[in-house]
């Protein structure tokens, strides 16, 4: 493997690239893995929330007499116990809870500390909350027209991360917008213009843990937080934001987390059951219900894409013109960064001269959007990928054929001027269309035309799409200390949310030092002993935080070396590690072990003192200005490694019903090279399973702005029975160089084709559906009357 | 709350005179209420140490009796359930997830009357009828006149279901049941039940009863009479199809539009006839 | 809740144990809170999930959705009861084989499921096993590793 590129760091032994179950797979198995909500303090209060019914009002009052009258009522907290302090990833607009205003339905406006949980539902049902109802807006066309009601009148005065400035309208969060090249002009020398309008709705994340956080507060008044969270680090900031407490007095520890998703990177209950602790003294433990999870924390964004795509007859893509719409929900969260990355990924992984792409982040009176395993991707794919077909169909191509002419290709720049370093996309599109025998299935389907009612009353249709994505973004470290019985403990900060960060960094660890994971003392992420780690998220653990391992354990490698040097009585450049926990001589049998070696330096005078090894990594890589115009985006200093990928699906229409299945899908993506093969084959099994939910069952419905569906009887995850069984994990690996193993990260590609390719194969069969997710009602109102769902 | 676990009938019914009383049996439907806070019954009985109850059992005339505790997964797997009364075991074994199958119970899910639940129509279409017992006796409730609204019967307070009486499975007779949700385990979107006789290749007798579709499973005594006298034509099919599709209520929700329900009712219909048909003349599987 | 305490008897994990409740409080408040068996999970507490599923008599429940008091007298097996003198169930040992296990929370329901279906059916049939774990969602795995694991423990039990 390292034969394939000189940089990659030399791993000794066989702990990279190994198949292996999760370091903590059998606690899990035998139900003693601790999460959250598992755990207990001595003099545990429980907490409970109190949501808003109005999706617009002012808070004029509160009446907490009934609620504090209650026997075993600890602590009660209201807008009226906070102060003006706002956090948020782009915009700081949040407060602990509700203060002055609520902005959706859902909100949560008051939580209570109870000696029992029961108590504490009691009570919040008994506190009254004196409102004065104000008009609301539930969709982004009304929250944009003039004289809509404002939801964030003091927007103007909130902290940011982006540029505001091009914004026009009072609820629009950001507008921005990336140009390259002359459109018009592309669009002009075009002979063929498709233009059309993509929606999809909002999906809600569904980790099979609901959100839930554990506070104490010590006699010095320092805080300890144990939380389902995706980043300690971020935890720790939101709580100094929105609470004023000196990150010195915050720690925050990760236990184990039952899934994130995106859904877990900003933190909304931690705050509370600090708050609660703090006032009641005791230690709060706060878990939301299913339902207080799904109607008060965050989704996925629904999205309205208008995309216009330029090409020649021959086929050669020219022009792509872009206007998308977020809906960010009553808070920004992370909207103006989610809708940036979608415009990033907007034109897709071709060869356009003429780029203009525009977005628009708006609030609403809704549940906030956030940030969801894709980013924004997902959305942008959906459109971009949708109308690649319906180029095709337009210049009468095979969509496979047409992306082969003008897929990016290494040496190319992307949207923003990075240069493509390498590129499995090529490679990943020819094993889906090899795997799938797209073309003898094309070929057959052309042969047997789909009559106008078919016998079976069913229909096939076999798709295709590409995905790019980044895998990256922001700063990370990493620290290695040899034990004195020559043992590892690596120490990130990374929290592991199931997807299996924690074995593979191991791995990494490992196989640079020429151990076993089983060497290696993983420790558990904790704002107190950890590094810096700004999150499990951007599918970033495996590239950044195994860069930053890399250069940790080389440095404990070089010290090591130092001293066995020595301790064999040869020159340093002789001595060579090897596997075992062994250092020796080139060329000869002499060696020492790691404990001899840490022993050395714990004990002994000439010894140096312990090794420890630090990394530290931000990626660099800003967007060229010279090559896009850029306006009102955030940051994109460090966008990260680009991951390309392919993928075809078989779906069967049920003519009668519109009900639509995925038969059999072909996942094939690179990911520079795995780590640990069988876990990024369930990262992309699950991750497009997650995608066909997406696609076709999830969606949270919204009657004004009440969440109709907040549930899981009545919205749908997917089941065994509602998914194939053969979703074919196609990995491939051109190893990525600015990777010390060549890796990159694999958490979110997966979900980012699965709706552009489900959208893809139903139309080869029917009249195509532009908007997600393609319901039975919205695939029968297709075949029936030729409605596409967005009415375009 | 106090519980109460009666051994006899008789006894469930005294305890259920009392105010604020409620019927337990597996609790699949009534310990989530409890639990999210929706109900809080002063008295709750729970019929499970009544001797006898879960009982299926053949009548001396051939029909069957299944009692109110059988659950879910016994029904499904009750090979006493064959020709026209499949579709009640067959009901049964749709009903939401396996683990539910081993709590839920008959009597439970009719006493509910859940309108998208899968028995409500499938025991319409077998021609069934509700045992309850009451303070005034037990008394014979034919399932058409059972179902009164959404989550409403004609149970008197403090009746109890006590079991299904089902008609014998008569030669040239099946049953079928077909259900179209959203995904596996959900409430039925649609669900259809058909009982279907046939004798030298006409039809001689037809229920036909729909689900999901109203507050209330409903039939169409007129479109059944339709088809009775005459081979089963994709035309009478479609023309009974149109009457349900007609006749249908729907509810407009995340499960469908009433629109949607109407769209796809002739259909389904079309496949539930058709299943029961090829039952009889051997195309079936 | 309010109302008299009921004492509760029953069988855990081959342990009889006895607790005290109202009448309210599930099979699943009882085993974490009062029982400490914080292997079985709430993920909806209302059935839909399947995070809760255990054993009542060798029968997979929802113990969300069963009353404690209704469980006296009857044998319960948790997650923590499936292995045996610390070692790995084939059950479990095939779950952590087929590198089934993400997030793990709906794990000790998913294992449970799995384990009554291949104690029913030893040689289930893909199908089988699709329908057997149809009533535990998990969001992380997209249930193909779920599935396969099924098939190895199946593969490694001793036929009937």
């Amino acid at each position: 493997m390292n034969a394939l590129d000189p940089l990659l760091t030399k791993t000794v032994g066989g702990s990279v690239g190994q198949t292996m179950s999760r370091l903590e797979a059998w606690e899990k198995a035998c139900g003693a893995a601790v999460y959250t909500g598992d755990m207990v303090l001595p003099g545990l209060l429980h907490g409970a929330v109190l949501t808003s019914p109005h999706p617009h009002a002012r808070i004029r009052g509160y009446d907490l007499t009934a609620a504090l009258a209650l026997p075993g009522v600890k602590a009660i907290i209201t807008g009226d116990d906070v102060e003006d302090r706002y956090m948020g990833l782009c915009v700081k607009d949040e407060t602990v809870l509700a203060r002055h205003k609520v902005r959706y339905i859902g909100e949560i406006v008051a939580a209570v500390a109870a000696t029992t949980p029961e108590i504490a539902r009691a009570a919040a049902d008994l506190i009254r909350v004196d409102y004065e109802e104000l008009p609301a807006v539930f969709t982004v066309e009304d929250a944009m027209a003039p004289g809509a009601p404002v939801l964030h009148e003091a927007f103007d005065a909130y902290a940011k991360i982006y540029d505001a400035s091009t914004r026009t309208a009072p609820n629009e969060l950001s507008n921005s917008r990336l140009v390259k090249g002359d459109v018009a002009a592309g669009f002009a020398r075009s002979d063929v213009v498709v233009e059309r309008v993509y929606e999809t709705s909002a999906q809600y994340h569904a980790y099979l843990e609901p959100s839930v956080a554990l506070a104490s507060v010590d006699g010095r008044g320092k805080v300890t937080v144990w939380s389902s969270t995706q980043s300690v680090f971020r935890t720790q900031a939101n709580l100094n934001e929105c609470l004023g407490i000196p990150m010195a007095k915050i720690r925050c520890i990760a236990p184990r987390i039952g899934g994130g998703f995106g859904g877990k990177s900003e933190s909304m209950v931690q705050p509370l059951a600090v708050a609660l602790a703090l006032k009641s003294g005791r230690p709060v433990r706060v878990v939301l219900s299913r339902e207080e999870d799904m109607v008060t924390q965050r989704a996925r964004h629904p999205a309205r894409i208008r995309v216009k795509t330029g090409a020649l007859a021959d086929g050669s893509l020219v022009a792509r013109e872009v206007e998308a719409w977020f809906d960010g929900g009553a808070y920004a969260d992370d909207s103006p960064a989610v809708m940036n990355f979608a415009l990033f990924f907007a034109a897709g992984p071709y060869r356009f001269d003429d780029v203009d792409i525009r977005g628009h982040a708006v609030y609403t009176n809704k549940l906030r959007s956030g940030a969801f395993r894709g980013f924004g991707n997902p959305q942008a794919t959906f459109a971009g990928e949708c109308q690649i077909d319906e180029v095709a169909e337009a210049l009468g191509m095979d969509p496979v054929a047409l992306r082969l002419k003008n897929l990016i290709e290494p040496g190319d720049r992307w949207i923003g001027g990075q240069v493509i370093t390498n590129s499995g996309l090529r490679e990943s599109l020819e094993a889906v269309v090899r795997e799938s025998r797209w073309h003898e299935r094309k070929t057959a389907a052309k042969a047997a035309p789909v009559p106008a009612a078919s016998a079976s009353g069913t229909r096939r249709g076999l798709g295709v799409a590409l995905t790019a994505h980044v895998c990256g973004f922001l700063s990370t470290g990493a620290v290695v200390r040899l034990a004195q019985d020559g043992s590892i403990a690596l120490n990130t900060g990374a929290v592991d949310l199931g997807q299996g960060s924690d074995t593979v960094l191991a791995q990494m660890c490992a196989g640079a030092l020429g151990l076993t994971v089983d060497d290696i003392n993983v420790v558990a992420p904790d704002t107190d002993a950890s590094p810096y780690n700004s999150g499990t998220n951007c599918s970033r653990v495996t590239y950044m935080v195994g860069r930053a391992v890399s250069i940790a354990a080389e440095s404990v490698r070089a010290q090591m070396a130092a001293l066995a040097a020595g301790m064999l009585d040869c020159p340093e450049e002789e001595v060579e590690l090897r596997e075992g926990g062994l250092m020796g001589v080139r060329g000869g049998n002499r060696t020492v072990t790691f404990a001899q070696i840490a022993a050395k330096s714990l004990w002994f005078a000439d010894g140096g003192g312990p090794v420890i090894g630090a990394g530290s990594v931000m990626h660099n890589e800003p967007l060229d200005p010279k090559h896009t115009l850029l306006s009102g985006m955030v940051s994109f200093d460090n966008v990260g490694a680009f991951v390309f990928g392919a993928q075809v699906a078989d779906v069967e229409i049920d003519e009668v019903t519109g009900k639509v299945e995925v038969k059999e899908a072909w996942c094939a993506h690179d990911v520079g090279r795995a780590i640990n093969p069988g876990a990024v084959e369930g990262q992309i099994q699950g991750g497009f399973v997650q995608g066909l939910g997406w696609a076709l069952t999830e969606e949270m419905v919204w009657d004004g702005g009440r969440l109709a569906n907040p549930t899981f009887h009545d919205y749908k995850l997917p089941s065994t029975l509602d998914v194939p069984h053969d979703i074919h994990a196609i990995v491939l690996e051109v190893p990525e160089p600015s990777h010390p193993f060549g890796a990159k990260g694999i958490g979110e590609p997966p979900l980012v084709g699965a709706g552009a390719v489900i959208a893809n194969a139903v139309a080869a069969a029917a009249p195509r559906v532009r908007k997600l997710p393609i319901l039975p009602e919205r695939m029968l109102r297709a075949l029936r009357f030729g409605e596409d769902g967005v009415g375009g | 709350m106090h519980f109460h676990e009666p051994t006899s009938l008789d006894e469930a019914v005294a305890l259920l005179a009392s105010g604020g009383a409620r019927c337990l049996a597996g609790g699949a439907s009534l310990v989530p209420l409890m639990t999210a806070g929706a109900m809080r019954p002063e008295h709750l009985v729970s019929l499970r140490r009544i001797a006898g109850l879960d009982a299926i059992t053949v009548d001396a005339d051939g029909g069957v009796t299944i009692g109110a505790m059988a659950t879910h997964a016994r029904v499904a797997a009750c090979d006493l359930l064959t020709g026209g009364n499949a579709a009640v075991r067959e009901a049964a074994g749709q009903i939401a997830h396996p683990a539910i199958r081993t709590m839920g119970t008959m009597g439970g899910a009719l006493a509910f009357a859940e309108p998208s639940a899968d028995y409500p129509c499938a025991v319409m279409a077998a021609d069934a009828a509700v045992v309850a017992r009451g303070p005034l006796g037990r008394r014979t409730i034919p399932a058409d006149a059972f179902f009164v609204g959404a989550m409403v019967t004609v149970l008197q307070p403090g009746e109890v279901v006590e079991a299904l009486a089902l008609p014998p499975a008569r030669p040239g007779e099946a049953g079928a049941y077909l259900k179209f949700s959203r995904v596996d385990g959900d409430f039925a979107t649609a669900c259809i039940a058909v009982r279907l006789a046939l004798a030298d290749g006409a039809v001689t007798g037809a229920r036909v009863a729909v689900g999901g579709c109203a507050p209330i499973p409903y039939r169409v005594p007129e479109a059944e009479m339709a088809l009775v006298g005459a081979p089963l034509d994709p035309a009478a099919v479609e023309r009974l199809g149109a009457a349900y599709a007609e006749a249908a209520d729907p509810p407009s929700d995340f499960r469908g539009s009433a629109e949607f329900r109407r769209m796809i009712l002739p259909g389904l219909i079309g496949r539930a006839v058709a299943r029961a048909a090829a039952r009889l003349t051997g195309d079936d599987r | 809740m309010s109302g008299p305490m009921v004492a509760v008897q029953m069988t855990v994990n081959g342990e009889p144990v006895a607790v005290a409740t109202v009448v309210e409080r599930t099979l699943l408040d009882v085993l974490r809170d009062d029982l400490g068996l914080t292997g079985t999970k709430n993920g909806c507490g209302m059935g839909a999930c399947g995070a809760c599923n255990v054993l009542i008599d060798g029968v997979a429940h929802r113990a969300c959705l069963s009353l404690a008091v209704t469980v006296a007298g009857r044998s319960v097996t948790t997650v923590e009861g499936l292995a045996e003198g610390g070692q790995p169930s084939v059950v479990q040992q095939a779950f952590l084989d087929a590198g089934a296990i993400q997030c793990g929370f709906c794990m000790p329901g998913m294992i449970v499921s799995a384990t009554e279906l291949l104690a029913n059916n030893p040689r289930p049939s893909r199908e089988e096993i699709r329908v057997g774990l149809s009533g535990n969602l998990c969001r992380c795995s997209g249930y193909v590793k779920v599935v396969e694991a099924v098939e190895l423990a199946a593969r490694r039990l001793p036929a009937r």
